[in-house]
């Protein structure tokens, strides 16, 4: 079973991607030249040492940040051509992020943190949001927490909601930032089965980590050091 | 909740209540101020006008040989003339107490019931009065506080006659500067009346009101010459023309002019609270700055973010006018009805305009989304990655060019160079405590400065006076004799003949045309005769020199004469009309003399000359007494009324310098009032500005106060620490306040003094604004750091240190 799904189209295309940092007085380059195109329904791991790129290359994906050169193309939307506000509308509607340290709105019960992506994209009818976050929550396995303020969530449920958060527009691709980094190893677990799930219904998902005992979950392994792409394997998910 | 970004501000608010109450006081305390000037403002522009139109004010008053029925009915058949009455006017004296005479001003009303011009409403008692009775305006019995209606008024007139008159009623004359304010007695009588005294009751006197344009001083002045040409072809004898500003109250500039430098402050007050309410916004922002990249990055555009947030500053302005506005005009009733008291006016209507409503409304709401645009611009276009990344943060030192200059220094130990770059990322809260509390000090010591130039400006003006009473007689009386007679009273030290005629701007056409009201207050103009070798003035001259023996027709205006006529200088020569006759003298000085009104002074024989009169003759002395506290002023002054009296010698009025005094102190506390008032308003907002800024310092040393207590440092040590650092900064801003009311106080007095004295007050600093600003900053300043401060001192060292 090498291939979930037998004719797979690109979802993300990466060319002579480069990104460059004024430290001081020197240029310091994060990224050389990446060229990578990754196919709907994938689930990648990108991999690599502390300060070898990671973050930068997934925040070119979902245009937080801009490359100094190269295209980043996202179901043909060539992201690297969107102004702040164009992103901010794609963003919402086509890409899902998770953070490392879960970002829920302190301030808002877990449905609202679900609704929040909603409200600002107008995308389902008022009247259904609510339902739907209930739905989502279910899906994440925390319904029974959803009207609590985050803080009233141990740190894997706070990492479902978010996820469940990311998933509220539908979008085709979710972005993960070491989403397990604050994580025991069991919460880790569930939280990984959740993506795995999530890319067996079709979605695709690109996610950092540097925990190689994760590997299983991957159908496919980035690895980068210093800005470029040092191995590029198809995984075998267990 | 299916809008949860609205319900997500909402909570926030709730977070930071203290903050949002504080800056809802701070608008809601300014707004106030601005809606309480503006509605007074609006409210008592229109009522004076009300009051003043209400007269129907004559647009000219010209002083014929005499005017009968016929002449008014060919007068008002005359070009553009809308209607004509006849009166006179009468200077004669009431006695307040044995031989203590007040000025009367007597009106002469031929038909009270159908009087038309310039009319009077009755008040209480009769109305028209009964013969050999007389009504006085209504504020005179509030100057002469011991007399009521039905009490009899000891008069004399100008042939000297002196008889009782029963007061039969009230009126009221909102066209004249109060009684009190001008210490005059206002009487209408009928010339039956008047006739009972011997008097001449010839009207002489022509009121007249024009058709066209009845608000352009030109206009009438052209109408007037045309009827002044028609009456001399008519044989009359035309004398002075009284042409006063058209259809305006001899207060109307004053007051406007006062009222608009209050709502000047107050704006001003609410510009500061719009721009601390930017700050504690800005403020927010930055705590939420990781909030928003999350917003963002879930799909929320700048714009939708900035709309919660300027929604959040409208919803603060709106709560703010809801809380200022009503109560503003509630207080602006109660301070429009002491302004009008003041002036002696009635308010008909305490209605404030619906512009004003709109106009506030859209100031609370605006000034602060319009200051607190840019610090929301700034936060909501912060890229995703800036608040999300570890390198974003440090974007906020070294950003502008005096923080990379400021780095660059060479040599400088780090800790300084940390301290320094604490205080300077803290400046502009720093800066906007500094001026809030700066223009609040500032308004403050302007107020007790103006009000103590004021005083020593009356000083001043006693001190280069070395007289204490000023007689005037009816008829002119030899002077040796007079100071013989004088002279043998006891009490009197030195008399001086210092003769008086009124005296008028000479215009190309001739005529003597003069722009003052009725009561003769403002813009009388007196030539004067002055001994060359007087003792009993001090001459400070702006410029030129004093008078000399030998000057003929060379004269000294004070300043007051000297703006009557424009282009002129020392050297140049004016020409006066004296009793219809041009004169022409050369000025040779300016005088600063404060609380008197125009006057040119010449010697004796320029004057006689110019009078055509004797210069053995003097219709009016001087005369200095041994002391001069005001008990034996009156006591002397009673005994020279004695004295003339028993020589037959009709005295028209004595005017002691005390009597100059209480005249003219009235507005200026009024003023004061307000001016210390705003300043209220002002520290206040300056005050709750402070608490603003020391909260947030001490929110941002938290860490810094959890490492102090764990090593030992009780809650008193960081009590102290946050405290002295918000008296630090008041003290601070007193330096500035009293920078700001230097420039503040000497512009008031300019001002005021020009208003008053047509000489700018000297600029004084008052040790008791400086004093009290003191102890209000101290009592202040730790008030307003106290709050915090217990906040710090509270902390505990977990909570401390877990803070992020
Ligand atoms: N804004 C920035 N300014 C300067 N250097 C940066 C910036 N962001 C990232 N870097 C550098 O780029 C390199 C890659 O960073 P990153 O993508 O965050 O690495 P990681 O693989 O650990 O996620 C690091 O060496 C980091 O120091
Ligand atoms: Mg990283």
């Amino acid at each position: 079973m090498a291939q979930m799904h037998p004719a797979p189209s690109p979802l993300i295309q990466l060319r002579g991607l480069t990104k460059t940092y004024w430290t001081g007085a020197k240029v310091f380059t994060a990224l050389d030249g990446i060229d990578l195109t990754i196919d709907q329904g994938e689930f990648t791991a990108i991999v690599g040492r502390s300060g070898s790129g990671k973050s930068t290359l997934i925040n070119m994906i979902t245009g937080i940040d801009e490359p100094t050169s190269g295209e980043v193309m996202v179901a043909s939307t060539p992201v690297h051509q969107l102004n702040q506000e164009q992103l901010a509308v794609w963003r919402g509607k086509n890409v899902g992020i998770v953070f490392q340290f879960f970002q829920l709105l302190p301030t808002l019960t877990i449905a609202e943190n679900l609704i929040l992506p909603m409200d600002f994209c107008n995308t389902y009818p008022v009247r259904q949001r609510r339902e739907r976050a209930l739905h989502l929550l279910e899906k994440v396995g925390i319904a029974d927490q959803a009207d609590k303020l985050p803080a009233d969530l141990s740190g894997g449920q706070q990492q479902r909601a978010a996820i469940a958060r990311a998933l509220a527009n539908n979008p085709p691709l979710l972005v993960a930032d070491e989403p397990t980094g604050n994580l025991d190893s069991q919460t880790t677990d569930a939280v990984m089965q959740l993506f795995a799930g999530l890319t067996a219904e079709g979605k695709t998902v690109v996610m950092v980590t540097h925990e190689r005992d994760l590997a299983h979950f991957f159908t496919r392994f980035i690895t980068l050091a210093d800005g470029r792409i040092v191995a590029n394997e198809i995984g075998v998910p267990a | 909740m299916s809008r949860p970004r609205w319900m997500k501000l909402a909570r926030d608010l709730v977070l930071a209540r203290g903050r949002m109450a504080m800056l809802v006081t701070a608008l809601a305390t300014s707004i106030f101020a601005v809606a309480l000037m503006l509605s007074t403002f609006t409210v008592m522009t229109r009522e004076m006008n009300v009051n003043y139109v209400g007269t129907n004010p004559a647009s000219a008053f010209i002083e014929v040989d005499h005017v009968d029925e016929a002449l008014l009915d060919a007068v008002r058949r005359q070009p553009n003339i809308a209607d004509a009455e006849a009166t006179s006017w009468v200077n004669g004296r009431v006695e307040v107490a044995p031989d203590q005479w007040v000025p009367l001003l007597l009106f002469v009303v031929p038909d009270f019931a159908n009087a038309r011009i310039s009319t009077v409403s009755p008040e209480a008692g009769a109305f028209p009065p009964p013969e050999n009775t007389i009504l006085v305006e209504r504020a005179v019995l509030t100057l002469l506080d011991t007399i009521q209606l039905g009490d009899s008024l000891t008069v004399q007139m100008p042939n000297g006659t002196t008889q009782p008159i029963a007061i039969s009623g009230t009126v009221f004359d909102p066209s004249l500067a109060p009684a009190w304010q001008e210490q005059t007695v206002y009487g209408y009588i009928t010339p039956a009346t008047l006739a009972a005294f011997g008097e001449d009751t010839t009207l002489r006197i022509l009121k007249i009101t024009v058709r066209d344009q009845p608000d352009s001083v030109s206009a009438i002045e052209t109408t007037v010459e045309q009827l002044t040409g028609w009456l001399t072809a008519q044989g009359r004898v035309v004398d002075e023309i009284r042409i006063p500003p058209p259809l305006r109250h001899p207060h109307q500039s004053q007051m406007n002019t006062v009222m608009m430098v209050f709502l000047a402050f107050s704006v001003l007050s609410l510009i500061l609270s719009a721009v601390l309410t930017a700050t504690m916004i800005g403020g927010l922002l930055a705590q939420q700055i990781r909030q928003i990249g999350i917003m963002k990055a879930i799909g929320a555009r700048s714009s939708q973010i900035a709309a919660l947030y300027l929604a959040l500053v409208m919803g603060l302005g709106l709560i703010a006018a809801v809380i200022g506005i009503l109560p503003g005009m509630w207080a602006a009733r109660g301070f429009s009805s002491v302004v009008a008291q003041l002036l002696n006016l009635n308010v008909y209507s305490y209605a404030v305009p619906l512009w004003v409503y709109g106009a506030l409304l859209l100031m609370a709401i605006l000034l602060p989304l319009l200051v607190a645009l840019r610090p929301i611009r700034r936060a909501t276009r912060v890229t995703v990655r800036a608040t999300l990344s570890d390198y974003g943060t440090t974007a906020a030192f070294g950003s502008s060019r005096f923080e990379n200059w400021l780095s660059r220094i060479q040599g400088i130990n780090s800790s300084v160079l940390l301290a320094f770059r604490n205080t300077f990322r803290r400046r502009s809260r720093l800066i906007l405590s500094l001026s809030l509390l700066g223009a609040a000090g500032g308004m403050f010591m302007t107020g007790l400065n103006t009000s103590s130039a004021w005083q020593t400006y009356i000083n001043i003006a006693a001190v280069d006076r070395h007289y204490d009473l000023e007689v005037r007689l009816n008829a002119p009386q030899p002077m040796e004799q007079l100071a013989a007679l004088l002279s043998g009273v006891e009490g009197v030290a030195e008399v001086e003949s210092w003769n008086l005629i009124p005296a008028a701007v000479a215009r190309p056409n001739g005529l003597d045309i003069v722009r003052t009201y009725p009561d003769g207050g403002h813009g009388s103009f007196t030539l004067r005769s002055a001994p060359s070798d007087s003792t009993f003035i001090n001459t400070p001259m702006l410029s030129g020199r004093w008078l000399q023996a030998e000057d003929t027709h060379r004269v000294v205006l004070n300043q007051s004469a000297f703006v009557l006529f424009s282009e002129a200088a020392v050297g140049s020569t004016i020409t006066l009309l004296i009793e219809g006759q041009p004169v022409t003298l050369e000025i040779v000085g300016v005088l600063r003399q404060i609380l008197s009104p125009a006057a040119a002074y010449v010697t004796p024989e320029t004057f006689a000359a110019a009078a055509q009169i004797q210069p053995t003759l003097t219709n009016a002395v001087r005369v200095a007494m041994t002391a001069s506290d005001p008990e034996l002023v009156a006591a002397v002054t009673q005994r020279i009324e004695q004295t003339l009296g028993q020589a037959g010698i009709s005295v028209r009025v004595a005017v002691s310098e005390v009597l100059l005094d209480n005249a003219t102190s009235g507005h200026v506390f009024v003023f004061i009032v307000a001016l210390l008032l705003i300043a209220v308003v002002m520290a206040v907002v300056g005050l709750l500005g402070l608490t603003s800024s020391m909260s947030t310092s001490v929110i941002e040393r938290t860490r810094e106060f959890g490492i102090m207590r764990s090593i030992g440092a009780r809650s008193r040590t960081v009590l102290l620490n946050v405290i002295s650092e918000g008296v630090m900064i008041g003290l601070m801003s007193y330096v500035l306040a009293f920078a700001v009311s230097l420039p503040l106080s000497f512009g008031m007095g300019a001002y005021l003094g020009e208003m008053s004295f047509r000489s700018p007050l000297p600029l004084m600093i008052a040790p008791l604004g400086l004093g009290l600003w003191l102890a209000i900053l101290i009592l202040g300043s730790t008030a307003a750091s106290a709050v915090p401060a217990r906040q710090a001192a509270n902390l505990t060292v977990r909570e401390t240190l877990a803070y992020v």
